[in-house]
């Protein structure tokens, strides 16, 4: 590991890095706008100048050489020493910092981006209060670049990070620099929007409010949010994200830095896929079928009910209760449900629960995978039903039993955003005599169920997911669980025979006991705190 | 004893541009000589004799050559003749006049280097000079010399013109490189060198046009011959540019180190000022390395040189070191434009800044604001309604964007700030002056007719403060040697 | 909306304006033996489209990327970087009138006030009868006869303000006096 020396300090630092992000990595606030690690370095943002220690021209002796060099470009070498905490950087961060604000409009008060903007903070740890420049401002147009997305090009600094990203990480080169000089400006090609299955990232990824999400315009001001790491439920690969929330509910999903998933992305499903959370026909109250159809239950008389009906189910088939477990579900959930159900029903059935398919995996040039496979923890289930063992089959083979009747009972789980049952579906497990249907919405299902469960979405619960690569990841809890609703751990906890309240943490012990494989968390690394 | 001149023999032949006149007078026997060496003995050759770039910035041609790596499979050379520093014009001239010179010299370069196609980079706006040129390359490839195995020798070499659209950045050499892939002229992060990984990521040599002219005589004429002409270190004849309100402005050739004031009075070179007036200033390597006083001012006491007091300073030797003791940054194109005594300063500081604000790449952010913040400036103080504060902000700028040659990916930004900083320091005078004798409240009024929130502000009453600390220059510390 | 956005994700037929004809598809491609990729082919093919159309058009762009195997924002980005690409149609001639320094010196600033009163269109605008357009350049390195100007293709050398009227009614103004290559043609205005 090369060591350099950082204003006096001497840092290790993994090989083969730019200066810059071994100083982030120390910890160093080093500000900086076209330098990400994710993108080709273009060294054009010159606000990471540094100072460096050569060989003198004609004495070789080792010296602070007279002109500053862009740390963003210069690879750390053992034994180089730099400084940045120096007047002659100081003084390029200040002038750059001026030059940065002359055009710029004051309008942070309706700005998006303000509290979490690079431009603010800069300005107000290296710049100056006001602006030297008297005279006529440029005024570059607000533009509406695509679907989702628009284009503040008066706040624009030009560190061309979103051109980079369309045409490195997309592929998709929608978005361009045009014009030459302080006339530049970020546009897209007329009729040809930014329309692409990642092109959110490129709101983040921008150091100021050029470039903000319809979604989120004039929606909550950032420092009203508070945030969670999860994982996104949209697809197999489980891609880290952060969830912004406040009371209201959620407002925004961004990307979480994840080395081995989704690096600094996340695709566009994953960040607007939480619209369903917030929808109005959520199920909110447990029914249970009486000679009036579904009626309102209170939840604490559930547990004992559901494990009575079950348990009688299986007293007259041994293997006719049947657990549908969905890859909606997180490990912990499916383990406990399933755990409670062969509690009562020993020889119940476990089937997994049907695993929705779109298109095909789509891979971007840097190798950024958009996964057909719809849901976030099929493994997980897979996993489990393997080790408990006994009678397991598939969501097919659950169709194919229900439909020639040979399931009497029948515990499933949907989950699912979206619509997923077919017709077929619906016939064959309306055979099914006793039927628990726990899901988010009303589906064909409610008028065949004997008890009615409402899910919750994903983030209202804990849990760990394991993706299409058997990597095992946790998530956090954002919201309270719907009123009326109760986390699906919790509900199987007490399904379960527990008291209390349910710890996903407690839960993941347990299994890791008895499969060392949920032992192996996966947690990304955490990115440098000025790091952007 | 009458200069001979080499490069510009036959500026006033008839018929000059074909490639009966050129081979009549030896034309194509440096070629033929190089073609029957090796190819390192022509880099050795041209390295012994030292042959600084002439596109600006001086750095050794050989040199440059041997960068390249020793396995490679493809070599470009990349001619550089998009000359759009103003006010130069010498690589015109000599395309114009003698483009098969140039045709020799590209094969002479391209033979040393193992180049298999060379790409001429010519501006946009030459075009007459485009026709000539194609022409010339026609006539070079129906008689051998281009195209396959030429003159017997095996060595394959391929030709063409690639036409630029109206760019000053293109005339960097990186930014050439990008324009020649068909991209926006946006110079390149270095390293990698372009030796390393130039045009089409392979190993490139980008020569100016000028530099390449000179070979076919180095070649022919020898060593010796080379370094008898000019001061230590700047060997070689030179094509000289005047233009302005002389009597004969043109491009001339002389050996290198002639001094400014040879070149605007000289009868061979400019011949003197038009109306007898005098010099107010000189521009003499182009726009980017700066200003001299001219005649207007009085001579120094024995020959001092002291770029901080208003004296004469065309006894500035054009070489590629003697400039630099006036605060030039360096020789550049050695092409000088004249600024008479009844000219406005204030009119020659909007024009230039105009320059770099309009030519900026728009890349590196001190460069882009930089620049359009100095236009705006002139154009005020221009327009009678600067502030004494402007002058020290237009300094400071310039300070920032161009505290070393290499703090920005290219020259531009130094090329920009030194002719601003340069004027606005050596002619501070004339400038307040100006500013005193404006309406007290011009500045203001002109502040609070562009920019409105601005004016209320202590710094539209011509209370600007520099920033503390904010200049940054050691005057010790030498420049680096740019490529460009 | 708050305020005014400009809406860049659609565009009318009329603002594509005209493609690329087949003829001037294969002088484009005829440069493409020349370089490694066919993306270096594109400021010259930008060059013979504007030859040909005038400007260079939305439509044009489209083409000429789907030609290079570009995106047509690649080839705005190019379009926009260079001055002498215009992006909107041009008069028959076209006057590039040099303002730096050497040419204002000599009397440039002169020329253009003329010019502009005398064509009655400022910078990038074209006279009403499509015959003129005019446009400013930083230098056209040709200082020795300042002040110049082109007018498409021919350089027009120490012009004076008295000589304007001269210059403007030849109707070779605009001519090359040489042979010339055929790569590239004579510019004329876009055929409508």
């Amino acid at each position: 590991m090369p060591k350099i020396i950082i204003d006096g300090q001497e840092i290790e630092c993994r090989p083969g890095i730019p200066v810059l992000q071994a100083a982030l990595e120390a910890g160093m606030d080093i500000p900086h706008y076209c330098y990400h690690p994710g993108l080709k370095i273009v060294a054009s943002c010159r606000l990471c100048l540094m100072e460096m220690k050569m060989p003198h021209p004609k004495t070789k002796e080792m010296a602070w050489a007279p002109k500053l060099f862009p740390s963003c470009q210069t690879p750390a070498k053992d034994g180089m020493e730099v400084r940045f905490d120096s007047d002659a950087v100081r003084a390029n961060v200040r002038h750059v910092m001026e030059y940065y604000l002359l055009n710029h409009p004051l309008d942070c008060p309706v700005c998006d981006k303000a509290g979490e903007c690079y431009l603010q903070d800069y300005t107000e740890d290296h710049g100056s209060a006001a602006s030297r420049m008297v005279d006529e401002k440029q005024k570059n147009p607000k533009k509406d670049i695509g679907p989702q997305t628009l284009l503040y090009s008066d706040r624009c600094v030009l560190c061309s990070r979103c051109v980079r990203f369309c045409d490195e990480i997309s592929g998709t080169s929608e978005l361009r620099v045009i014009n030459r000089g302080s006339r530049g400006e970020i546009d897209v090609f007329p009729g040809r929007p930014l329309d692409n299955a990642l092109q959110g990232n490129v709101v983040e990824l921008c150091p100021v409010g050029a470039l903000l999400d319809k979604e989120f315009l004039f929606r909550q001001r950032v420092w009203t949010l508070k945030t969670t790491k999860s994982i996104s439920p949209v697809d197999s690969r489980g891609q880290s994200i952060y969830i912004d929330y406040n009371e209201e509910g959620i407002h925004r999903i961004r990307p979480r830095f994840n080395e081995k998933v989704n690096e600094w992305w996340i695709s566009d499903e994953a960040r607007f896929g939480w619209k369903h959370v917030h929808r109005d026909d959520r199920l909110n109250q447990p029914r249970v079928r009486g000679s009036d159809g579904l009626v309102p239950q209170r939840w604490e008389e559930l547990p004992e009910f559901l494990r009575k009906r079950l348990a009688d189910a299986a007293k007259q088939v041994s293997d006719s209760v049947a657990v549908v477990l969905s890859p909606m579900m997180s490990c912990e959930e499916a383990w406990l449900l399933a755990k409670a159900v062969r509690d009562v029903a020993p020889q119940a059935v476990l089937f997994h629960g049907f695993v929705p398919v779109v298109g095909e995996d789509r891979t971007f040039p840097k190798g950024f995978v958009v996964k057909a496979e719809k849901c976030p923890n099929r493994r997980g289930i897979e996993t489990i039903c393997e080790h408990l063992g006994g009678n397991t089959a598939n969501w097919g083979d659950f169709l194919g039993m229900a439909s020639s009747g040979k399931i009497k009972a029948a515990y499933v789980v949907g989950g699912y955003p979206n619509e997923w049952l077919t017709s077929e579906a619906v016939a064959a497990i309306g055979q099914v005599e006793f039927l628990v249907v726990q899901d988010l919405f009303p589906t064909a299902l409610t008028e065949h169920a004997a008890v009615e469960i409402p899910s919750v979405s994903w983030t209202e619960r804990e849990g760990m997911f394991m993706n299409c690569d058997g990597l095992l990841q946790e998530f956090e809890r954002a919201l309270n669980p719907l009123e009326g609703t109760k986390a699906d751990g919790q509900f199987f906890f007490e399904l379960a025979g527990n008291v209390g309240l349910f710890r996903a943490k407690k839960v993941r012990e347990e299994m890791a006991a008895a499969l060392p494989v949920f032992a192996d968390v996966f947690i990304p690394q955490e990115l440098p705190e000025h790091a952007h | 004893m009458a200069f001979e001149r080499i490069l510009m023999k036959h500026v006033d032949v008839p018929n000059s541009t074909s490639l009966s006149v050129y081979k009549s007078d030896g034309g194509y026997e440096g070629a033929a000589k190089a073609l029957q060496m090796k190819a390192e003995q022509v880099v050795e050759l041209v390295k012994e004799a030292n042959v600084r770039g002439r596109g600006g910035a001086g750095f050794p041609a050989g040199l440059k050559w041997s960068f390249l790596p020793a396995e490679r499979d493809v070599t470009y050379l990349c001619v550089n003749a998009d000359e759009s520093e103003p006010p130069t014009f010498c690589n015109r001239v000599l395309m114009e006049t003698d483009p098969h010179m140039l045709l020799e010299g590209i094969l002479i370069a391209g033979y040393a280097t193992r180049t298999t196609v060379a790409y001429i980079y010519m501006r946009g706006e030459f075009i007459e000079q485009f026709h000539i040129m194609q022409k010339a390359i026609d006539e070079a490839y129906e008689a051998g010399y281009l195209g396959k195995n030429i003159l017997g020798s095996g060595y394959d070499l391929d030709c063409y013109i690639h036409r630029g659209a109206g760019a000053y950045i293109c005339g960097e050499e990186t930014g050439l490189i990008e324009s020649l892939e068909g991209k926006r002229g946006w110079p390149r992060i270095k390293p990698p060198f372009p030796a390393v990984e130039g045009a089409f990521r392979k190993p490139t040599v980008v020569n100016n046009v000028e530099t390449l002219a000179c070979l076919p005589h180095i070649i022919t004429r020898g060593v010796e011959w080379w370094q008898s002409l000019g001061p230590e270190g700047s060997f070689g004849p030179k094509m000289y540019c005047v233009s302005g309100p002389v009597n004969k402005p043109g491009c001339y050739e002389g050996p290198m180190g002639i001094s400014v004031r040879d070149l605007i009075y000289a009868d061979e070179f400019g011949g003197g000022m038009r109306d007898g007036k005098k010099v107010k200033a000189v521009l003499p390597g182009g726009f980017s390395m700066g200003v001299l006083r001219g005649d207007l001012f009085p001579k120094a006491p024995d020959g001092t040189v002291d770029p901080a007091q208003d004296y004469d300073e065309l006894d500035a030797r054009l070489d590629f070191d003697d400039v630099r003791r006036y605060g030039l940054l360096g020789l550049g194109t050695a092409a000088a434009v004249v600024v008479a005594e009844d000219t406005d300063i204030r009119d020659v500081l909007a024009n230039v800044a105009r320059f770099f604000a309009m030519e900026s790449c728009g890349q590196c952010t001190q460069c882009r604001e930089g620049s359009s913040w100095m236009y705006k400036m002139a154009q005020r103080i221009r327009g009678g309604a600067g502030r004494i504060a402007d002058l020290d902000v237009l300094v400071e700028v310039t300070q920032n964007m161009g505290m070393m040659p290499g703090e920005s990916i290219c020259g531009l930004s130094d090329g920009a700030a030194w002719p601003i900083r340069t004027i606005v320091q050596k002619f501070r005078k004339e400038f307040e002056q100006h500013i005193s004798a404006q309406a007290p409240d011009a500045a203001a009024e002109w502040i609070r007719r562009v920019n409105p929130a601005a004016y209320g502000l202590p710094i539209a009453q011509g209370r600007a403060e520099v920033m503390p600390g904010g200049t940054f220059y050691r005057p010790d510390s030498e420049p680096d040697t740019v490529e460009a | 909306m708050a305020w005014r956005t400009i809406d860049r994700t659609k565009v009318s037929p009329e603002e594509m304006g005209p493609g690329l004809s087949a003829a001037v598809r294969e002088k484009i491609q005829a440069f493409f033996p020349r370089y490694p990729t066919k993306q270096a082919a594109l400021i010259p093919a930008l060059h013979i489209i504007q030859d040909a159309l005038g400007y260079i058009s939305l439509q044009a762009m489209e083409d000429v990327a789907e030609l290079l195997e570009l995106h047509p924002s690649q080839v705005m980005d190019v379009v926009s970087f260079y001055s002498m690409f215009w992006t909107h149609p041009r008069g028959k001639k076209t006057i590039m009138l040099c303002r730096s320094l050497s040419c204002e010196l000599m009397g440039g600033k002169n020329v253009r006030d003329a010019l502009v009163e005398k064509l009655g269109i400022k910078e990038h605008e074209t006279t009403d009868d499509g015959e003129w357009s005019f446009m400013t350049e930083e230098c056209l390195a040709a200082c020795e006869h300042a002040p110049c100007m082109l007018i498409n293709e021919k350089l027009h050398k120490c012009v004076r303000v008295e000589d304007l009227n001269r210059i403007l009614s030849d109707p070779d103004n605009d001519k090359l006096e040489m042979p010339r290559s055929d790569l590239f043609d004579a510019p004329r205005t876009a055929q409508t």
